[in-house]
C-alpha cells in the first residue's frame, strides 16, 4: 500500500485497501462555514437527527461574509448560531480567521487524521499530513450525523521535485506551474502527493499554499510529504526539476491558464488583492510589506490586504506591517474570505484588471464576469501594486534589499 | 427512476461553479436559487429559458471549482432534470447525486453536441445508461453510474440513506418540524 492507502486503511479498520475499493472511514474533524453550513444544517434537521456524532469534532467558522455583507448572509450566520446552541458544536464567529487557516492554528487536526469540510479548499490540511477531503453540504451533514464517510480509494500520483527552486519562486509558482502542466481536471478523483528535497526545504506556509490549490487540478486528496515518510508504491510518479520552475501567473480566466510573468509583464492593473486561505499567512504579508515599505500603491490601483486569521493580523500589528500597508495606501480588512469569492470587500467592474494572491480567476469570481483576474504570488501582487502593471518579481525591489 | 424528456442546453468545457451559481448568491434563501441558475455562464438568462424536464449537455470538467452545493440545488430548482457531460468535477458530481439530481458522464458528449440541432428533444435514461435525441432518433451511451450513486438517486438523495443508517443504529429520530 502507498501512504494514502495506509492512512485510509487505518481509518477504515482494514488491513489492506486498494485503488477503486469502496470503503467507509471514520472522520476526525468535520468543518463548515457560513455559506455552506446552512444547507448542511437544513439537511441534518430534515431527517430529525437528534445529535451530532461528536460535538467536539464538528466545527463551524464564520469567514465568508464577516461582518455580514447582506441581510441574507446575516440570516445564514443566525442559522449556524442556532444550530451550535442546539447541538453544542463549536462556533468561531468573531473573525478569528479563514476556516482552513484557523483549523491549522487551533490544532484541530493531526497527521493521519481524516478531515472533511464543506469547502473545496479543505485540502489545505494536507500540508500538515491530514487526509483532507473537500465535500459539499449534504455529505457534510451525513458526516455530522454518522461520523463516517463513504469513499472510493483513489489512485495516488506522486510529484517529486528535485533540486532547488530559483529566486522569487514561491509555493504559489510551484502549484500554479503544476496546475498549468497537468490541467484543471488532471487529477480528478485522484490523490496527489508532493515530495522531494525541494519541497522539504520549504516553510509550512508555502506547503499550505500548495496543498490549498490541489483542488484546482480536481484532486480528491492533496498531501505534502511530512519529511522522510515511506510513500510506498504509488500508481504514477512524476519527476520535476525544481530549477525549471519560474515565477508565473494564472491568466484569465482559469487557474490552468498559466504563463511566465515575463509573458504578461506590462499589463495594466486596477486592483491588487493580498490574502486568502491560499496566501494570507504572516510570511506572505511580510514578503509584501518589505516591497511596500516606504513605497506607495500606484495611482489607479486599489490594494486590499486580507489576513487569513486574527493571529496573523495580531502579529502584523506587533511588527508594524499593518502600518506599512496603510501608509502605502493599501486597505487592510479584518480576517476573512474577503473579495476572493466575489461577495464583498472589493468587487470588480467589467473594466477592472486584478492581480490576486487568491486561488481562482474564473469569470465573475470577484465581481463582473468580464473583469480580468491574474493569480500570482504575494511578491508579484505587491510589486505589481507599486508598479501599476504586472511585473516580474525583482523589478520594483531586488530580493533582500 | 423516471426517464425525462426535454430540450437541451449546450455548454462548453470547464463550466465552473461560479458560473453555475455566483458567489454573491450563495447567501440567497434556497427558494430563490433557481432564479440565478447559470447566471454567471454564457447563458445568463438560463433560468428564464429553462423548462421542467430540460437537460444540460456539457463538455469536460463540468462543475469544477468551489464545493458550493447551491450550484446543483440551483440547477435542480430551475427545472433541470439531468446533466450529461464529458466529465464532471468530483465535488459537484457528488453534490448533485446527493440531492437527487442525476448527473452522468458520456463518452459521446462531444458527438451529442455536434449533432444536436436547435429545438431537438432529448430523453435521458439513467437506469439504462443512454440518452436519446428523440427528434432525430439517435441514441448515445452514458457511462453507467456507480452502484452507490444509483442507490442514492433511487433513495431520493443521500439523507434518506443516512436516516436508514441512523435507524439501523437504534438512534432516536425526531419528526422534523
Amino acid at each position: 500500500m502507498n501512504i494514502i492507502e495506509r492512512m485510509l486503511a487505518a481509518k477504515a479498520g482494514l488491513g489492506h485497501v486498494e485503488a477503486g475499493q469502496e470503503i467507509t472511514v471514520s472522520v476526525d474533524l468535520a468543518l463548515a462555514h457560513d455559506v455552506t453550513a446552512p444547507i448542511a444544517i437544513q439537511q441534518f434537521r430534515s431527517i430529525g437527527a437528534t445529535r451530532v456524532y461528536d460535538p467536539a469534532k464538528v466545527v463551524f467558522v464564520m469567514d465568508h461574509n464577516i461582518p455580514c455583507s447582506t441581510v441574507d448572509s446575516r440570516r445564514q450566520h443566525r442559522i449556524v448560531q442556532q444550530f451550535c446552541d442546539d447541538f453544542g458544536t463549536k462556533l468561531y464567529n468573531r473573525a478569528e480567521g479563514v476556516i482552513h487557516q484557523l483549523a491549522f492554528e487551533e490544532g484541530l487536526y493531526n497527521h493521519g487524521d481524516i478531515v472533511v469540510g464543506a469547502d473545496s479548499h479543505t485540502c489545505t490540511a494536507g500540508a500538515k499530513g491530514a487526509i483532507a477531503i473537500p465535500l459539499g453540504s449534504t455529505e457534510t451533514a451525513a458526516v455530522m450525523a454518522l461520523g463516517e464517510l463513504d469513499l472510493e480509494v483513489p489512485e495516488t500520483h506522486i510529484i517529486r521535485f528535485h533540486g532547488e527552486f530559483g529566486p522569487y519562486v514561491y509555493g504559489k509558482d510551484v502549484i500554479l506551474t503544476i496546475i498549468g502542466r497537468f490541467t484543471t481536471n488532471g487529477f480528478t478523483d485522484k490523490a496527489v502527493v508532493f515530495t522531494g528535497d525541494a519541497i522539504a526545504k520549504l516553510p509550512q506556509s508555502e506547503k499550505m499554499t500548495m496543498a490549498n490549490m490541489m483542488i484546482e487540478m480536481g484532486a480528491m486528496i492533496g498531501y505534502i510529504d511530512q519529511g522522510g515518510e515511506d510513500l510506498g508504491e504509488p500508481a504514477i510518479v512524476h519527476d520535476i526539476q525544481a530549477s525549471e520552475i519560474v515565477p508565473v501567473a494564472a491568466c484569465p480566466a482559469s487557474p490552468g491558464n498559466v504563463k511566465p510573468l515575463s509573458d504578461v509583464a506590462g499589463t495594466r492593473i486596477s486592483q491588487a488583492v493580498l490574502g486568502s486561505c491560499t496566501n494570507g499567512r504572516y510570511e506572505d504579508m511580510a514578503i509584501a510589506a518589505e516591497v511596500l515599505r516606504g513605497r506607495t500603491v500606484a495611482d489607479g490601483v486599489t490594494m486590499v490586504v486580507v489576513p487569513a486569521s486574527k493571529r496573523i493580523l495580531d502579529k502584523m500589528e506587533e511588527n508594524g506591517l499593518t502600518k506599512v500597508f496603510r501608509d502605502a495606501g493599501a486597505i487592510v480588512t479584518n480576517p476573512g474570505c474577503g473579495p476572493c469569492f466575489g461577495a464583498h470587500q472589493g468587487l470588480l467592474t467589467p473594466d477592472d484588471v486584478a492581480v490576486s494572491s487568491t486561488n481562482r480567476n474564473f469569470p465573475g469570481r470577484m465581481g463582473d464576469k468580464a473583469a480580468q483576474i491574474y493569480l500570482a504570488s504575494p511578491r508579484v501582487v505587491a510589486e505589481s501594486a507599486v508598479a501599476g502593471t504586472l511585473v516580474e518579481p525583482g523589478t520594483v525591489v531586488r530580493e533582500g534589499k | 427512476m423516471q426517464t425525462t424528456t426535454g430540450a437541451a442546453f449546450l455548454l462548453r468545457d470547464n463550466v465552473d461553479t461560479d458560473q453555475i451559481l455566483p458567489g454573491y448568491a450563495m447567501s440567497y434563501p434556497p427558494e430563490k436559487l433557481g432564479e440565478v441558475a447559470l447566471a454567471g455562464s454564457e447563458i445568463p438568462d438560463f433560468a428564464k429559458q429553462v423548462k421542467p424536464g430540460d437537460v444540460i449537455i456539457a463538455g469536460e470538467n463540468f462543475g469544477c471549482g468551489s464545493s458550493r452545493e447551491q450550484a446543483p440545488v440551483a440547477l435542480k430548482a430551475s427545472g433541470v432534470a439531468a446533466v450529461v457531460a464529458g466529465s464532471f468535477a468530483r465535488i459537484f458530481r457528488r453534490n448533485a447525486i446527493n440531492i437527487g439530481l442525476p448527473v452522468v458522464a458520456s463518452p459521446e458528449a462531444a458527438a451529442i453536441q455536434a449533432e444536436a440541432k436547435p429545438g431537438d428533444r432529448f430523453q435521458v435514461d439513467i437506469e439504462n445508461a443512454c440518452i436519446v435525441n428523440t427528434t432525430q432518433g439517435k441514441t448515445y451511451s452514458l457511462t453507467p453510474l456507480a452502484q452507490s450513486s444509483l442507490e442514492t438517486l433511487r433513495a431520493g438523495g443521500l439523507m434518506n440513506k443516512v436516516r436508514e443508517k441512523l435507524v439501523a443504529r437504534g438512534e432516536k429520530l425526531q419528526t422534523p418540524a
